[in-house]
């Protein structure tokens, strides 16, 4: 018969005086179903884990029930005092007889009865432990960054290292939309100095790889080893290997031709606020008359209420705008047509009301419609107070947010993460997780996650680089999860109904056996897919549904 | 010289946590220091966090244990930093750990020096809405499960008088009363700075009448009423204990004064009404903004979800809050977006006043030698807002600036990469 | 015999909320019913409705799953798994002759010590009044 060891800790008082070990221990000697019994005052003290080894030893157990606290405060000390015996640490089991019992149950009698009944339990489960194995694969340290935009940039440059390389790929050239940017907010420098400044340190990092011009077909597998295949500018196919995918897919600006209230594509010299970004890049402002406008109207949340949410960047970005304008043209009136100024940052305050000083009106109005009487554009509004009025402009620019790259769903696909109910990509954890995705090794950064500013989408790159450099180290074995689940071969039917439920996309169909496999990778040890298995063969390791029968068994005794 | 791979974290919230857990995962030594008792930041204070409503408790505390059970991260509380030295690669820091006379090794947390502790005090982590003993723990489940003696309040301390309660009530032997301070020598390759923020105590702006009238609230306090672990349980109740019938959430307080937006008080405002329309049936709810900013996608959604249940939202300008008669209640004055003076009269208003850098700020800034910016925040480089101008030293979360915790966490994942790769041989 | 019935309850707790809520509860010294012993899986979702028909077929007089909240979850979606399975099981408990009431689904997040305690009080409470599980000790069902 299996040694088991029993333990009982006294924790001071704290359960001596609420339980009566001594009742407890006689109990189970009866039961004779332990090889040993002993007690401690204080068993997670040096004195105490030292005690333990040396008893272990001594006795020869070979599995330990230890009733204690909760396994919060000491399932790790106690899995340690395992490991220094020479014991498997999941041949163990922690009941936990203080917090949740002895904390919450006055009546001592009742006390020592409910602490009886959960250890008997756990005497029951831990003789169906089974000896689990911290399991290790080798990894690449390598990264692939989808998106040569700024994002994408600054996120090869930040995981760029001595021993990790990075294949940068953009469809087009690098630089991304910043390639069409006059100037940068709120610095107001020129945009192409930083960007060519970015990419030259690019191309004088040795380790990072720029595919230009090139797409990316397919990635494959998981983290610590994907493969990509990647069709270059001449077409050939050239596969690169990497053990974390960073997706920087940008984002583009909504057209709002839908929405006919602005005269987008009815009147000339109605802009979105990108392509007014790109006249500025090209430094030369005038109507389709070839006159420089002497009005301009800067119209905010164009089609926020369609996309259903706020962009973040437009408010700023059309101050800058604004300014350009009002410092190229002498004498230009610009006026901001506004519902809510959106400057969620410590220096945007101080922008606005430089913007102002600079003699750029700012308007709140509740309704905007752009028409045309006789040759000239005249807007029409409704502000809060539901005074209406008119203006006559030259140009109107339509600050528009920003909607998801329609490459999104690919990839998504591609990789197995969802994307958000606004087509983005969507983050593991909104807080925690914000550049992590659900499965592991993939990172979204930038306004493939949401609409950001460059800043903010540059502090992302950074993050995603922090990932992939605290989690692949070069030289350094990947370490799995241990309570993992696994599938009987001899007992799976390929139903596949664990492989739709699973969220991390841990299983898969082998199509050739016809079975369903976990990849240990990627599993995080939830159990679902075991509940959820009709014939069974889905396990969850240290929380079968034998240890987990076994424990009720004994509670309902 | 070889440089030293080992990383200072300083603040132990949100931001310090996520930079201490990336770095000891990378293999670093990681020396994570917290100026509390206990760790976790602003970011436990919460019970749950906009726009999906999560627990703010159980997203933290999975982190918590990870730092706690950790190896390679060296937690120190009641800590601060005195002196640096040294650059980029190899930094020579002092730090003095603040006595707390309770032995972290020997404690284990039963709670039994509570009780016979004969002060009563001022629970500072509950925003002084509720009493502590002198020897106390933050909170109910605040981490490390160990608590500190307030030398200032225990009687030993202030009126050297031989009271013993605490020692012979506990079994461990973990009473030290005369620990003391302890300064320490480290030596680390890299700093990473994440000290946080704190709300503006908004008694300066006399027309909200925080501090004169008691059912004026500020953020904090709303969010500790609220907390299930809080002093209340979770009850929204006005200074009296009654359940207010009306609520007005006061936006921007302080903002035009300071110079800029927090970012993050539209939202949790919103939360805020969230709260009580959830659990106050037939409360009305009213919100005085300026201007909103809902930035960050599924806001915007939430707080059409939040109106729709009934807050009445109003953009006002001159908000003044009075006396309503004799009572307890409250008159908020304003004028409404069409310069129209109105009123309405509510049982409690709750203020979102500006962020601010955490207290010591600026000193630690100076011992850093890092610039702070016009706001008291430590400065960073244009477009790359983790960097301070001194090499080897990084910043994290609020202590740059008001931010999302979405922003806070990524800024936290940034810096520990930049930390990580200066340490790289 | 209502007076002196002591139920036997069993409570799947997952390990993230509601496991770290009962520890609250403990350490905030709230009374939890000694009547209720726990279970920890990882998730609400490793609860697999065969433990739930087990346990009342091995004399369970009360089943409480507790987890995170909807939208909590550790791993994603795993409490809306567990939310459709008890709608499922609530229904088939009927053909096995029992009371429905006799089974509970409850979400409380790692703070809400407090909500533990009152959670079980008025469950075991409601469970004591149901009386013993009529499917104990029966070697068949009918």
């Amino acid at each position: 018969m299996v040694k088991i060891g029993l333990y009982l800790c006294e924790c001071g008082p704290n359960i001596a005086e609420a339980i009566n070990l001594d009742k407890i221990a006689e109990q189970i000697k009866k039961d004779n179903k332990v090889a040993g019994i002993e007690q401690h005052k204080l068993l997670c003290s040096e004195d105490g884990k030292k005690f333990l080894v040396e008893s272990i030893k001594k006795n020869e157990f070979e599995r330990i029930v230890i009733a204690a606290c909760s396994p919060k405060q000491h399932e790790t000390t106690f899995m340690e005092v395992m490991s220094s015996s020479d014991l498997n640490p999941y041949m163990f089991q922690l009941v936990n007889i203080r917090e949740q019992c002895a904390w919450m149950t006055p009546d001592k009698e009742a006390a020592t009865s409910k602490a009886l009944r959960s250890i008997r339990a756990a005497i029951n489960r831990v003789r169906h432990h089974d000896a689990l194995q911290q399991k290790e694969i080798d990894c690449n340290p390598d990264v692939i960054v989808v998106g040569g935009g700024i994002t994408g940039i600054e996120a090869a440059l930040r995981t760029a290292q001595k021993n990790r390389k990075v294949y940068l790929i953009e469809e087009q050239k690098l630089g991304g939309r910043l390639r069409e940017y006059g100037l940068l907010f709120p610095t107001m420098q020129p945009a192409q100095e930083f960007l060519n400044k970015k990419i030259t340190e690019v191309k004088n990092t040795g380790q990072i790889r720029v595919f230009e011009n090139s797409k990316v077909k397919e990635i494959l597998g998981f983290f610590g080893n994907f493969v990509a295949t990647i069709e270059n500018k001449d077409r050939e196919e050239i596969e690169v290997n990497a053990g974390s995918v960073i997706l920087a897919i940008g984002a583009n600006p909504f057209i709002p031709t839908g929405l006919a209230k602005y005269g987008y594509g009815t009147f000339d010299d109605v802009y979105t606020a990108a392509e007014f970004e790109k006249m500025t890049s090209s430094n030369n402002i005038t109507t389709k008359s070839g006159n420089p406008p002497k009005s301009v109207a800067i119209i905010h949340c164009v089609g926020r209420k369609r996309l259903g949410y706020c962009s973040k960047v437009c408010c700023t970005n059309s101050m800058k705008i604004a300014r350009y304008i009002k410092e190229k043209l002498n004498g230009v009136k610009v006026i901001q047509f506004y519902k809510n100024l959106c400057l969620p940052d410590k220096k945007y305050d101080e922008f606005y009301k430089k913007t102002k000083e600079k003699g750029i009106e700012f308007l709140r109005f509740s309704d905007i419609e752009v028409t045309k009487e006789a040759n000239q554009m005249m807007l029409k509004y409704k502000q809060e107070n539901d005074n209406e009025d008119a203006l006559p402009v030259d140009m109107v620019v339509l600050s528009t947010g920003l909607i998801p790259n329609p490459k999104t769903e690919d990839f998504a696909q591609m990789l197995n993460i969802p994307v958000d109910e606004y087509g983005f990509f969507k983050e593991e954890h909104m807080k925690l997780g914000p550049i992590s995705t659900i499965t592991e090794g993939v990172f979204i950064a930038g306004c493939a996650q949401g609409p950001h500013s460059i800043n903010d989408s540059m502090v992302q790159a950074g993050a995603a680089a922090g990932k992939i450099l605290s989690s692949l180290v070069p030289g350094r074995r990947l370490q799995l999860e241990t309570k993992t689940s696994y599938v009987s071969e001899t007992m799976c039917i390929g139903c596949g109904v664990c492989v739709d439920i699973c969220a991390y996309g841990a299983l898969t169909i082998d199509e050739s056996k016809r079975i369903s496999v976990v990849n240990e990778v990627l599993c995080r040890g939830c159990g679902n897919c075991a509940s959820a298995c009709p014939s069974g063969a889905a396990r969850h390791r240290h929380f079968t549904t034998k240890q987990i029968t076994q424990e009720m068994i004994e509670i309902l005794k | 010289m070889a440089k030293n791979r080992d990383i200072l974290v300083i603040g132990a919230g949100l931001a310090g946590i996520e930079a201490s857990l990336l770095s000891a995962q990378a293999g670093r030594k990681v020396y994570l220091i917290e100026q509390a008792s206990y760790f976790g930041g602003a970011a436990i204070k919460s019970e749950e966090v906009c726009p999906n409503m999560e627990c703010a408790t159980c997203m933290l505390a999975p982190k918590q244990s990870d730092i706690l059970e950790n190896k390679n991260i060296e937690l120190m509380t009641l800590s601060k930093v005195t002196n640096i030295s040294g650059e980029s690669g190899n930094f020579t820091v002092k730090i003095i750990k603040r006595a707390r006379y309770v032995s972290l090794v020997d404690c284990i947390g039963c709670g039994a020096c509570f009780e016979p502790c004969p002060v009563s005090m001022d629970n500072e982590f509950e925003e002084n809405m509720s009493k502590q003993k002198a020897i106390y723990l933050a909170c109910a489940g605040a981490l490390p499960n160990v608590p500190a003696i307030d030398m200032e309040y225990c009687l030993r301390g202030k009126k050297q008088e031989e009271c013993t309660a605490c020692k012979e009530a506990c079994m461990f032997d973990a009473i030290i009363y005369d620990d003391k301070d302890e300064e320490i020598e480290i030596r680390v390759g890299a700093i990473i700075t994440a000290t946080g923020f704190k709300l503006n105590d908004s008694k300066q702006f006399k027309q909200y009448g925080y501090g004169e009238f008691e059912n004026v609230f500020n953020a904090f306090e709303f969010e500790r009423l609220r907390a299930s672990n809080g002093p209340t349980s979770g009850i929204i109740q006005s200074r009296d204990g009654k359940e207010p019938k009306s609520i007005g959430l006061i936006h921007c307080v302080g903002r035009d004064n300071r110079g800029y937006c927090s970012q993050v008080c539209c939202m949790y405002l919103t939360k805020f009404a969230h709260y009580a329309l959830d659990i106050l049936p037939g409360v009305k709810v009213y919100q005085f903004y300026k201007e909103l900013s809902i930035p960050e996608k599924g806001n915007q959604k939430f707080y059409h979800e939040v109106k729709e249940k009934g807050v009445k939202s109003i953009r006002a300008k001159e908000i003044e809050i009075i006396k309503n008669g004799n009572g307890a209640g409250l008159k908020i004055n304003y004028q409404n977006e069409k310069a129209e003076k109105e009123s309405v009269d509510v049982d409690m208003v709750v203020l979102a006043p500006y962020v601010e850098p955490f207290p010591g700020t600026d000193e630690l800034g100076k011992l850093l030698g890092i610039e702070l910016g016009n706001f008291g925040f430590f400065k960073t480089a244009e477009f790359d807002s983790v960097s301070t101008i001194r090499p080897g030293i990084f910043v994290a979360g609020c202590a740059q600036g008001p931010k999302f915790m979405q922003h806070v966490t990524t800024q936290a994942q940034a810096a520990a990469a930049r930390a990580l790769n200066i340490t790289e041989d | 015999m209502a007076n002196n019935f002591k139920p036997n309850i069993i409570g799947f707790l997952c390990n993230w909320c509601s496991y770290a809520a009962a520890d609250l509860a403990g350490s905030s010294k709230l009374e939890v019913p000694a009547t209720l012993t726990t279970i920890r899986v990882m998730c609400s979702s490793r609860v697999d409705p065969v433990h739930i028909i087990s346990a009342y077929l091995q004399g369970a007089d009360g089943v409480l799953i507790a987890g995170c909240h909807p939208g909590d979850c550790h791993y994603q979606t795993g409490n809306y798994y567990t939310r459709r399975r008890f709608a499922l099981l609530h229904k088939i408990m009927e053909t096995f002759k029992l009371d429905p009431e006799r089974f509970r689904l409850s979400w409380i997040s790692a703070s809400e010590g407090k909500r533990f305690s009152e959670v079980t009080k008025e469950f075991a409470e409601h469970i004591e009044k149901l009386g013993p599980n009529p499917l104990k000790n029966k070697p068949f069902i009918e």
